[in-house]
C-alpha cells in the first residue's frame, strides 16, 4: 500500500490507507462474523424466494447436461453418437428439449407479447425523450430557432412570388390589349386550386383569417347576427360596406368550401421541409421572374450573372 | 407416473354405458336356423364359417381367393343377413336396426374406395373426422376382406385411450351381433377380454407395443390399423417405428392402416415411404369463427363473459366452454350457473343448464351431458340450454350433438418433460393451432355454429403453434427406451421415430435407467432389467417391486404399487373439507403418505369395509373406483410376480421393523427422487437438481422429517412434492451407493449431512465388528 511505495512522498496529500487493513483484529472480526450471521439469519421475504426458486429453476433449464461425465451419453457414443448430432434415421430430430414455461396467471393468449411491446415502445420513447432533454438541448433550441427564421422566409418569399406573378400577368394583359389598364379588384380572385401551389396556402391562410375578421364583424354588429337576416334599412351601399350583398355570400360560402375542401397537393407541399419548400420558390423566382429572393432584386437579363449563387449561403 | 396408459383422460366414457347385446337370444336363435338344411343358408358354403368345418377343406381354395378380393356388393349382400356369417345365427333385429344407420355414416359411401386401395397396398393411410365412424367402421370392413380367421390370425385396432377400446369394442359388438369377448374383444393395461374366438380386437396402443415386446413380428395379427394416429401417443410413436420395420420383414401377411382425423396426413404418408391417401369428409356444418379485438388480461373472466353474453343475446344451441384443470372446471360452473339462475330471474333469459365434464369425474355425472337441453323460460318463452365446461376431453374424443357455440381461452394441460431438470408435469400451456381448428369444428356438429376464441387473430397466427407436440417429445423416456431394448431395438440413436426427442432426453433415460441397474454400462439389459421390462410398469415402480423381497415386504409393495397405478384415493369435495381431512387423519402415519395409503387399502381390505365398500368409501371420502380398480391391478402385478417367481411375503406387522422395511424398499426404486430439508424452514431442496420445493399441502407428513423420497414433483409457480415419506440419509447411502457417491455431490449442506451419515454407518459397522 502507500508504505510500501519505494520513493516516499513526504509531500503527498493522500491520506494514507490505515495499517489495520492488513489485518482484521479480534474485535473486527467478531464484527464481521455478526454482519454476516444477520444477513445470513435474515429471513427472505416470499417474493425474494420465489425469484430465488425461479432463478434456480431457469438456472438448471438452461443447462444442458454434461455429455463426458453421464453415462447414456456414453453408451450414445458407443452408437456413433457424437456431442451436437440429433436423433433418428436422417437426424432430422430436435436439438434441444421443448421449453418449459411456466404461466402465472390468467392473462390470455397474446397478452404477455402485447405488454412486452408496449413496454417496448414506452422504453423507446423515454429514451428519445431523455436524449433529447440531455445531449441534444442546443441543438435543439438551434434547430427550432432555424426553422422559425426559414418559416418566415417563406412567407416573405411567397408573398413576393404572388407579387410578381401577378405583375407578370398583369405586363403581359397590358401587352395583348393595352386598353384595358384597370386594377384587378381584390374581390375578383381565382379559384384557390388554380393558384400555384407554391404560395396557395399564403392565399388560402389570407382567405381563412379575412373570413375570420368578417365573421367577427358580422358578430358584433347586432343588425346581421343571422347571416340570412335582410335588413330593410341598408341599401346597396351599405350592404357592399358591410360584405353582405349577394356577391359577398357567394363569395364567403364558397371560401369556406374552399378552405375546407381537402387539397392533397397543398398538404404535399407543406409536407416538404422547410428548406425546400423555401429553395422551390427561391428557384421559381429566378427562373420565372428573373428575382433573386436574397438580392431582392429584379436583374433584366436571363442569366442573372450578377446574382452570386442560388443559397443564401452564397449572399454571405 | 406409474401410468403408462392414458387413464387420465376420459375414463368412464358415457359411450361405454350403453346396454350389452343379449347373447341368450341369439342362442335360441342358434337351435332354429343355425346350422339349419337351407341349402342357401348352408354355413358350411359360406367363406367367413370355414373355420368352423376345417373338414370341408375342399373351399379352402376359393378362400384364398377370396381373400383381399371381395366386393363391396357381395359383403353387403353377406351383412344383409339373415345369417351372421361369422357365428352362423341369424342377425337379431335390432342388429338390422343398427345397420341402416351404418350404412348412413359417411365412410360407407367410400367402402368400394377403400377396399380397393386396401387390397392393392400394405400401406394406406385413412383420413376421416371424427364422427365419419372410421373407427367402428373401417375395422369391420377390412374384417369382411382380410378374413383373418382362415389363418388363425386377428386385425388389430389400436386406440389412444383405454375408455375408447372398451366402449368402441362394446360398440362393434353390439353392431356385428356378436358377445362383447368373442369374435370381437378389447385389451387395455390389467385387462384382458378376447378369447381364442377373437378376430377383431380393440386394444390400447400400449398394450400392442407390450405384445410386440413378446411378439417382435406381431405375428399373430394379419391387418393392424393404428387409429387416432394424429394424437400422437408415446406408444403410437413407437409402434409406428416399429411397424415400419415389421412391414418389411412381413410383406405378404401383414397389412396396416394409418387413421387419422386431421387433414394433414402427409407427414404419416411421408414416413410411410409415400404411402396412399384415402380421405373421407366428416358430416360438418360451417363454423364461423369470432377473435378479441384485444388480448384478454383474465381468460377465465372473459370465458364467462362470453358464455353468459352469448346466453343473453345468441339464439337457440348449446355452449361447449374448454378450461383447463378440474378446479377450473368446478369454479367455471358454479359461477355461470349463478349468474344464469340471475338472468332467469331478472331479465327473463331462458334457463340454463350448466355441466362439467373433465377425467377423474364420476361416470354417472359424466353421463349428465347427454341429458337435453332445458325447455324454454314459460314467463319470456327464451329458449333453454346446457353449458358443457370441458377440459381437452371434448376436443376429439368425444361427440355432444347439439353444440353449436364453442368458447375457446385457448389453454389446456399438457404433459411436460424436461431432462435438465427431470420433472414430468401437467402445466397449462397455449394450444396448437390444430387444437383451435378442432375446438371450432366442435360447433359445427349438428349446424352451422360459431367459435368465439378468447384471443386476437394475430395472437392466433403469431403465437400457436402448428401442431401440438407430440408425446414423445414431452415425456420421461426411461420406460420407454426399457420396452425398446425388450423389442430388440438396440440403436436408439438411430432408431427411426417420427419426431426423434432431444438426445438429453435419452441421455437421461438411459443414465436413469443404468443407475436403477436395468441397463449395465454397456447398454445392454441386465437381467433386473429384463425383469423390470415384464411389469407394465415405470422402471423405478418395476425395480422396487421386484427387489422388495429382499426387504421382507413383497406383499406391501405389491398393494402400494397397484395403489400407486391408479388415479386419486382421497376424496375432497369442496363443501366437506374438514370433514374429509379429519376422516384422512384416521389413517395418516406420521412417516408419510406412502404408509398412509397402504393403511387405508388395509382398512379397505378388512370385514368391516368389505361388508358395504361402497358405503364404507363413502364415509371415509375414499374413491371406490380407485381401490376396486387397484385391487384389479394388484391381482394383475401378482401374477406377473408370479410368472417370474418373485416371492411374496410379509414381516410381522408386530415387528417394529414392519414400517421401515417397508420405506428401505421404497428407496431402492425411487432413490432418484429425493429431497432434503433446507435448514429449519419449510422448503426441501431436491438432491442433485437442487430445486427449492415445498411440501404439497396434501401431505401428512410431520414437519420434521430432514430426507424425504416423492412420487411426483409438481411444477407450479410454487414447486411442489407430492406423496413424500420420511426416509434416513443412510439407506441412500446402502441402497443406492452408485447415485450416492458423495465425491460426485458439490460442497454445500447435503453433502455434509451425507459425509455424516457415512461416518455413522462406518462407526455402526466398526462397533458390529469389534462385538463380533
Amino acid at each position: 500500500m502507500a508504505d510500501s511505495d519505494d520513493e516516499d512522498d513526504y509531500m503527498s496529500m493522500a491520506i494514507a490507507e490505515p495499517a489495520q487493513a492488513l489485518k482484521e483484529t479480534s474485535i473486527q472480526r467478531v464484527a464481521r462474523k455478526k454482519r454476516e450471521a444477520a444477513l445470513k439469519a435474515q429471513v427472505k421475504s416470499k417474493a425474494e424466494k420465489a425469484a430465488d426458486e425461479a432463478a434456480a429453476r431457469e438456472a438448471a433449464l438452461a443447462t444442458p447436461l454434461h455429455d463426458t461425465s453421464n453415462k447414456g451419453f456414453k453408451m450414445m457414443a458407443k452408437l456413433g453418437f457424437k456431442h451436437g448430432d440429433t436423433l433418428g434415421a436422417d437426424k432430422g430430430g430436435r436439438a434441444e428439449p421443448i421449453q418449459v414455461v411456466l404461466k402465472e396467471d390468467r392473462g390470455g393468449i397474446g397478452l404477455d407479447t402485447e405488454k412486452k411491446r408496449k413496454f417496448r415502445e414506452q422504453m423507446n420513447h423515454e429514451a428519445k425523450r431523455v436524449k433529447a432533454e440531455e445531449g441534444e438541448y442546443r441543438e435543439r433550441v438551434r434547430f427550432e430557432r432555424e426553422e422559425l427564421k426559414r418559416e418566415g422566409q417563406i412567407r416573405n418569399a411567397q408573398r413576393v412570388a404572388e407579387e410578381l406573378a401577378s405583375k407578370a400577368k398583369e405586363d403581359s394583359s397590358t401587352q395583348l390589349e393595352p386598353k384595358v389598364t384597370k386594377p384587378t379588384p381584390k374581390n375578383a380572385r381565382q379559384p384557390l386550386r388554380s393558384i400555384n401551389v407554391l404560395w396557395r396556402g399564403l392565399v388560402r391562410q389570407r382567405l381563412v383569417t379575412d373570413g375570420e375578421k368578417r365573421m367577427r364583424h358580422n358578430l358584433t354588429s347586432v343588425r346581421s347576427f343571422l347571416p340570412t337576416y335582410e335588413d330593410p334599412d341598408l341599401d346597396r351601399e351599405d350592404l357592399l360596406a358591410l360584405g353582405r350583398d349577394e356577391k359577398a355570400g357567394v363569395f364567403k360560402e364558397e371560401v369556406e368550401d374552399e378552405v375546407e375542401q381537402e387539397d392533397s397537393e397543398l398538404d404535399q407541399f407543406n409536407a416538404l421541409p422547410s428548406e425546400q419548400r423555401l429553395e422551390r420558390l427561391v428557384i421559381y423566382m429566378r427562373q420565372e421572374h428573373r428575382y433573386c429572393f436574397w438580392c431582392k432584386y429584379q436583374y433584366s437579363d436571363e442569366a442573372m450573372s450578377d446574382c452570386p449563387g442560388i443559397t443564401e449561403d452564397d449572399h454571405d | 407416473m406409474a401410468n403408462r396408459e392414458r387413464e387420465d383422460s376420459d375414463d368412464n366414457n358415457p359411450r361405454a354405458k350403453r346396454p350389452r347385446i343379449e347373447s341368450e337370444a341369439n342362442g335360441k336363435m342358434r337351435s332354429q336356423n343355425g346350422f339349419g338344411g337351407d341349402a342357401t343358408n348352408d354355413p358350411s358354403q359360406n367363406p367367413y364359417l370355414q373355420h368352423h368345418y376345417p373338414e370341408t377343406t375342399s373351399g379352402g381354395r376359393l378362400n384364398n381367393a377370396l381373400r383381399h378380393k371381395t366386393t363391396t356388393k357381395a359383403t353387403e349382400a353377406l351383412e344383409d343377413g339373415p345369417n351372421n356369417p361369422f357365428t352362423g345365427r341369424k342377425f337379431s333385429e335390432r342388429y338390422m336396426d343398427i345397420l341402416r344407420t351404418r350404412r348412413d355414416l359417411p365412410v360407407h359411401a367410400q367402402r368400394t374406395q377403400f377396399l380397393e386401395k386396401y387390397q392393392q397396398n400394405q400401406i394406406l393411410v385413412f383420413v376421416g373426422e371424427t364422427g365419419s365412424g372410421k373407427t367402428t367402421q373401417i375395422p369391420q370392413f377390412v374384417l369382411y376382406d382380410d378374413l383373418p380367421h382362415l389363418n388363425n390370425m386377428m386385425v388389430a385396432c389400436t386406440q389412444p385411450r383405454r375408455v375408447a377400446a372398451m366402449s368402441v369394442a362394446q360398440r362393434v359388438a353390439q353392431e356385428m351381433d356378436v358377445t362383447l369377448g368373442d369374435e370381437v374383444g378389447y385389451s387395455i393395461r390389467f385387462e384382458d377380454k378376447t378369447s381364442a374366438k377373437t378376430v377383431l380386437k380393440y386394444m390400447t396402443d400400449g398394450m400392442l407395443l407390450r405384445e410386440a415386446m413378446s411378439d417382435n413380428n406381431l405375428s399373430r395379427y394379419s391387418t393392424i390399423i393404428l387409429d387416432e394416429a394424429h394424437e400422437r401417443t408415446l406408444a403410437t410413436d413407437i409402434l409406428m417405428g416399429l411397424l415400419k420395420e415389421v412391414v418389411l420383414r412381413r410383406p405378404n401377411d401383414l397389412k396396416l392402416i394409418i387413421m387419422s382425423a386431421t387433414l394433414d396426413a402427409t407427414k404419416f404418408q411421408r414416413y410411410f415411404h409415400n404411402a396412399p391417401l384415402l380421405a373421407v369428409p366428416g358430416r360438418t356444418h360451417p363454423v364461423e369463427i369470432f377473435y378479441t379485438p384485444e388480448p384478454e388480461r383474465d381468460y377465465v373472466e372473459a370465458a364467462l363473459r362470453t358464455v353468459l353474453q352469448i346466453h343473453a343475446t345468441e339464439p337457440e344451441g348449446d355452449i361447449l366452454l374448454f378450461m383447463t384443470g378440474e378446479e377450473e372446471i368446478e369454479d367455471a360452473c358454479k359461477k355461470i350457473d349463478l349468474e344464469a339462475r340471475e338472468m332467469e330471474k331478472e331479465s327473463g333469459a331462458g334457463p340454463m343448464k350448466v355441466y362439467p365434464l373433465y377425467g377423474s369425474l364420476p361416470p354417472h355425472q359424466q353421463q349428465k351431458i347427454f341429458e337435453p337441453a332445458p325447455g324454454p323460460n314459460p314467463n319470456s318463452k327464451r329458449p333453454g340450454r346446457k353449458v358443457i365446461v370441458s377440459t381437452n376431453i371434448a376436443e376429439t374424443s368425444l361427440t355432444i350433438d347439439g353444440i353449436v357455440y364453442v368458447v375457446d381461452p385457448g389453454f389446456s394441460k399438457q404433459k411436460v418433460y424436461n431432462p435438465r431438470i427431470r420433472v414430468e408435469s401437467l402445466l397449462v400451456s397455449p394450444i396448437s393451432k390444430a387444437s383451435a381448428q378442432q375446438r371450432a369444428g366442435r360447433a359445427g356438429r349438428t349446424r352451422p355454429g360459431k367459435c368465439f376464441r378468447l384471443y386476437t387473430e394475430h395472437a392466433f397466427k403469431n403465437e400457436l403453434i402448428e401442431q401440438t407436440y407430440p408425446e414423445i417429445l414431452r415425456s420421461n423416456l426411461s420406460s420407454t427406451v426399457l420396452e425398446l431394448k425388450k423389442l430388440g431395438i438396440d440403436d436408439l440413436v438411430h432408431f427411426d421415430l417420427m419426431d426423434p426427442p432431444a438426445p438429453e432426453t435419452l441421455m437421461r433415460a438411459l443414465e436413469e435407467l443404468n443407475y436403477l441397474a436395468c441397463l449395465d454400462d454397456e447398454g445392454d439389459l441386465t437381467h433386473l432389467g429384463r425383469l423390470a421390462s415384464d411389469f407394465p410398469l415405470d422402471p423405478a415402480l418395476a425395480v422396487m417391486l421386484i427387489v422388495s423381497p429382499d426387504f421382507y415386504c413383497s406383499n406391501e409393495m405389491l398393494s402400494l404399487t397397484a395403489l400407486l397405478s391408479v388415479p386419486q384415493l382421497f376424496t375432497r369435495p369442496a363443501a366437506q373439507r374438514k370433514r374429509a381431512d379429519e376422516m384422512k387423519n384416521l389413517f395418516a402415519h406420521a412417516d408419510g403418505d406412502h404408509l398412509t395409503m397402504l393403511n387405508v387399502y388395509h382398512a379397505y381390505r378388512s370385514d368391516e369395509a368389505q361388508n358395504e365398500p361402497k358405503q364404507w368409501c363413502y364415509d371415509h371420502f375414499l374413491n371406490y373406483r380407485a381401490l376396486t380398480q387397484a385391487d384389479n391391478v394388484r391381482t394383475q402385478l401378482k401374477r406377473i410376480m408370479e410368472k417370474n417367481e418373485i416371492e411374496l411375503m410379509s414381516t410381522p406387522f408386530e415387528d417394529k421393523r414392519y414400517y421401515e422395511n417397508i420405506r428401505r424398499a421404497l428407496v431402492a426404486g425411487f432413490f432418484m427422487q429425493v429431497a432434503k430439508r433446507d435448514g429449519n424452514g419449510k422448503t426441501y431442496k431436491t438432491v442433485k437438481d437442487d430445486q427449492s420445493v415445498l411440501l404439497h399441502p396434501s401431505t401428512v407428513l410431520a414437519q420434521d422429517s430432514e430426507w424425504v423420497i416423492y412420487q411426483e414433483f409438481v411444477l407450479t409457480t410454487k414447486n411442489f412434492i407430492r406423496t413424500v415419506t420420511a426416509i434416513k440419509p443412510e439407506w441412500l447411502l446402502e441402497l443406492a451407493p452408485t447415485y450416492f457417491d458423495i465425491d460426485t455431490f458439490k460442497k454445500g449442506d447435503i453433502k455434509t449431512s451425507l459425509q455424516r451419515a457415512a461416518n455413522k454407518l462406518r462407526s455402526k459397522d466398526n462397533a458390529a465388528k469389534g462385538r463380533k
